[in-house]
């Protein structure tokens, strides 16, 4: 069976945002969603369509799932093996020495108020009479309880997701090798024929072939005719597709010439740029007319943002054009827990940007204040009021409260270093460059960091 | 004339052609190179004992040994969020740790200032005045030396692998590239990967490259020069930005007064980028693109590296503190010819 996607509106009053400090999102927006193929599963689970990660298995709460997979880290490996789950009730107190050079057993910071993994990672409890089904498999926890499993890898939701569709907890998108062992969302495989791929981006969901080219489509075609031949077909290569494929959903064939098919998605058909020089570009869209394609685009920055050119791409930034900046944190624990969320420690994040005062955080490291009349505009981009004295979340309207624009839930922030539109100096700020307790630009464009959106 | 005589006119007339000094890639008085080598240029003897008669500098883990010899009694606070503080705020504050600072007389680089004054290296031929502080901060930190220091390894393996870092010359008005007293001397970033030989390393002279217009625009530097016996010499540019990265994060470095100093064939061009670099640019480059993980398999405190260029740093004072923002140094470079595939400019 397949999901075939829709437009959805994304009412204001039903995805109101609970809980202290959010305002109201009030954006009404329309987006594509993708295409999933319909599997097996137990009964109580199904399918969110996000924002940001695409269609995502979620509870009978509508709660986001999420895996643990194993990650290797400097000095060896977090994360889970295939049914075999570390996420326990249990409060750390120690360092793991995972991440060199500071060695193992120094204490962990704010241990009276310090939760465990299962705190925060409620494991997906199967019932005593529950089944396997399919991909879908049950595994016992150290404490004789059973757990849901999905391709083997326990499951869990996050205490961060407050709403059906919320992906806080984690993401889908790729992160390097010293980055903390993540927590990743799971869902149904996307509904695409063989020899295609998608990749979570900072700008969408990007289509590609198998080994990571970006594809893009010629807007002088429609579904059942190209004007893309000859010369304009110098740097292009349309994908082809074998003998035997056939139409289906929003996949089509658009027959070039006899024998000769070409993909189409959604009546678009699709090529690759022959002159890209690594994998998910974009360059091919430079062109006039032609563009990348995605199963879903991601959902609309700020409209007082703006978007900067830098010697390294392009980059989000406010709209005086300083660059936008994402905290980032991981902790070097056993269990890996975050530290990027206003309600984690702040610890870490006070000393790498005002060396533990709060008030040089705010001269080096500005949050992204609102103005008095904006508000949400959708799940990613949320209104968060924050006590900057604290870095965490309070009341809105309270004395010496801040309105801060958040990603995903995490305040993000401008560098006192960018002093003007295309600066990008506090790009890998803090420990592991930037990965594990500091900040990296908001990129919307990258032509030489191997993929980094 | 028979077969004979003409045969051997031939292998003559292609004897001579390869006697060129520009091997016959001087086209239209114009050449290229690109950059495939740099590092921060270290006089170094075989054991170092010249140089560095006291050894060489500790690195975060021998000084985090020694800071917190029982850091299992103790938080992160008050152990690795220090030191990464200290790291990023860094101060001009004595750390309690004794800087090995180099001691020997000789060092690469050029007379930046035109003077010879106390502080100046004498270069290893006998000239005086050579202005290279960062050699002094980094010559006894043995992530900086060669061939196996963790700066020097990744920081030329990014070049290579990297198109971010593709900065190339292009040298214009040349008549002979033995001696002109007249050449225009353009730095520019390129677009493409490099040509190399079947190996992947060696770059091979004789590729293509098209100017980056559309990210790189900000990096193009004009000036002027000259060439004596194949040795080209620029005039300095008031600000020089050379892209950086190392690990996926896009830095520079930015140079004040540049200049270089090649030896030029028509295969390549080896010598020095030397002037004066931003203290603070230079800093943030370093800790931004290695972590303090790297840093430590170099055994390069940045911490204390800090305030030796602080201490160290020789012009460009501030107009309002009189502190120096700027540092002497010099870089080995090393460029192979390529040809420039002219396009129009992209808005």
């Amino acid at each position: 069976m397949q999901r075939h996607p829709a437009k959805l509106k994304l009412a204001g009053a039903a995805l109101a945002i609970a809980g202290i400090g959010s305002t109201v999102l009030t954006a009404d927006e329309e987006f594509h969603t993708e295409a999933y193929r319909d599997i097996p599963a137990p009964p109580g689970f199904h399918v969110e369509l996000t924002e940001l990660d695409g269609p995502v298995f979620a509870d009978s709460a509508g709660k986001t799932l999420y895996q643990w997979p194993l990650h290797k880290l400097r000095n060896g490996y977090s994360g889970e093996p295939p049914g075999t789950p570390q996420c326990r009730d249990e409060v750390l107190t120690v360092t793991a020495g995972l991440m060199s050079p500071y060695p193992p057993g120094i204490k962990l910071p704010e241990l009276d108020r310090r939760l465990s993994c299962v705190d925060l990672w409620p494991p997906v409890p199967a019932s005593d009479d529950a089944e396997p089904v399919g991909k879908w498999t049950i595994v016992e926890r150290d404490d004789g309880s059973r757990q849901w499993a999905f391709d083997e890898q326990p499951l869990y939701t996050s205490v961060r997701d407050e709403r059906p569709g919320d992906v806080i907890g984690g993401t889908t998108r790729r992160y390097g090798g010293d980055s903390p062992a993540y927590r990743v969302p799971v869902g149904p495989p996307s509904l695409l024929p063989p020899g295609f791929a998608v990749r979570t981006t900072s700008v969408g969901r990007m289509l590609t072939t198998d080994r990571n080219e970006s594809v893009y489509a010629y807007g002088g075609d429609t579904a059942t005719a190209t004007n893309c031949r000859d010369a304009c077909l110098e740097n292009r290569s349309p994908v082809l597709a074998p003998a035997l494929a056939r139409a289906q959903g929003e996949w089509s064939l658009l027959e070039r010439s006899p024998g000769m098919r070409q993909w189409v998605f959604r009546g678009e058909p699709l090529y690759t740029h022959d002159l890209d020089t690594g994998s998910w570009s974009q360059q091919g869209g430079d062109a006039a007319g032609w563009e990348n394609v995605f199963t879903q685009k991601a959902p609309a920055y700020p409209p007082e943002f703006t978007v900067q050119t830098t010697i390294a791409g392009e980059v989000l930034a406010d709209s005086s054009g300083r660059t936008i900046y994402v905290y980032r944190c991981g902790e070097d624990s056993a269990d890996q827990l975050a530290c990027d969320h206003p309600e984690d420690t702040q610890v870490y994040r006070l000393a790498m940007c005002g060396g533990g005062s709060p008030e040089k955080c705010r001269e080096h490291w500005p949050y992204v204040l609102t103005g008095a009349e904006a508000k949400s505009i959708n799940r990613s981009w949320r209104i968060l009021t924050i006590d900057p004295d604290t870095g965490r979340t309070a009341v809105e309207g309270e004395p010496d409260t801040l309105r801060v624009w958040s990603y995903r839930g995490r305040p993000v922030y401008l560098f006192a270093g960018d002093k003007q539109p295309g600066d990008v100096y506090g790009d890998g700020a803090g420990e592991w460059r930037g990965q594990r307790n500091g900040l990296k630009a908001f990129w919307l464009r990258d032509d030489f960091m191997d993929g980094i959106l | 004339m028979g077969r004979a005589p003409l045969f051997i006119a031939s292998l003559l007339m292609i004897a001579c052609a390869g006697a060129r000094a520009d091997d016959g890639r001087l086209r239209d008085g114009a050449i290229a190179y690109v950059m495939t080598d740099l590092f921060w240029s270290v006089y170094q003897t075989a054991d170092g004992s010249r140089e560095c008669p006291r050894g060489f500098n500790d690195g975060p883990r021998e000084q985090f040994e020694q800071l917190f010899p029982a850091h299992e009694f103790l938080s992160v606070e008050e152990t690795q969020l220090r030191q990464e503080i200290e790291t990023w705020h860094p101060t001009n504050e004595p750390d309690g740790f004794e800087f090995l600072e180099v001691e020997g007389e000789l060092s690469w680089g050029l007379n930046l200032d035109g003077e010879t004054g106390p502080n100046d290296f004498t270069h290893p031929d006998g000239a005086p005045g050579i202005d290279n502080e960062v050699y002094r901060a980094v010559g006894c930190i043995i992530g900086f030396r060669g061939p196996d220091g963790v700066e020097f390894i990744f920081q030329n393996k990014a070049i290579l692998d990297r198109v971010y870092n593709r900065m190339m010359i292009e040298l214009t008005g040349v008549d002979d590239l033995e001696n002109d007293d007249a050449v225009t001397l353009t730095w520019y970033r390129g677009m493409d990967r490099l040509l190399t030989d079947a190996t992947g390393l060696k770059v091979m002279p004789g590729g293509t490259q098209r100017v980056d217009r559309r990210w790189g625009e900000s990096l193009i530097r004009r000036t002027q020069g000259k060439i004596v016996d194949s040795v080209f010499t620029s005039e300095p540019i008031d600000e020089l930005v050379i892209p950086w990265m190392n690990l996926n994060v896009p830095s520079i470095q930015l140079f004040r007064d540049a200049r270089l100093q090649l030896d030029l064939t028509g295969a390549g061009a080896t010598g020095l980028l030397a002037g004066y670099v931003d203290v603070d640019t230079w800093y943030y480059q370093l800790i931004r693109n290695d972590s303090t993980h790297h840093l430590s398999n170099g055994q390069i405190s940045g911490i204390s590296l800090y305030k030796a260029l602080r201490r160290l740093a020789d012009a460009h004072p501030d107009p309002e503190t009189g502190e120096n923002t700027a540092i002497s140094t010099a870089l080995d470079i090393k460029m192979t010819q390529v040809y420039i595939a002219r396009q129009a400019r992209k808005n």
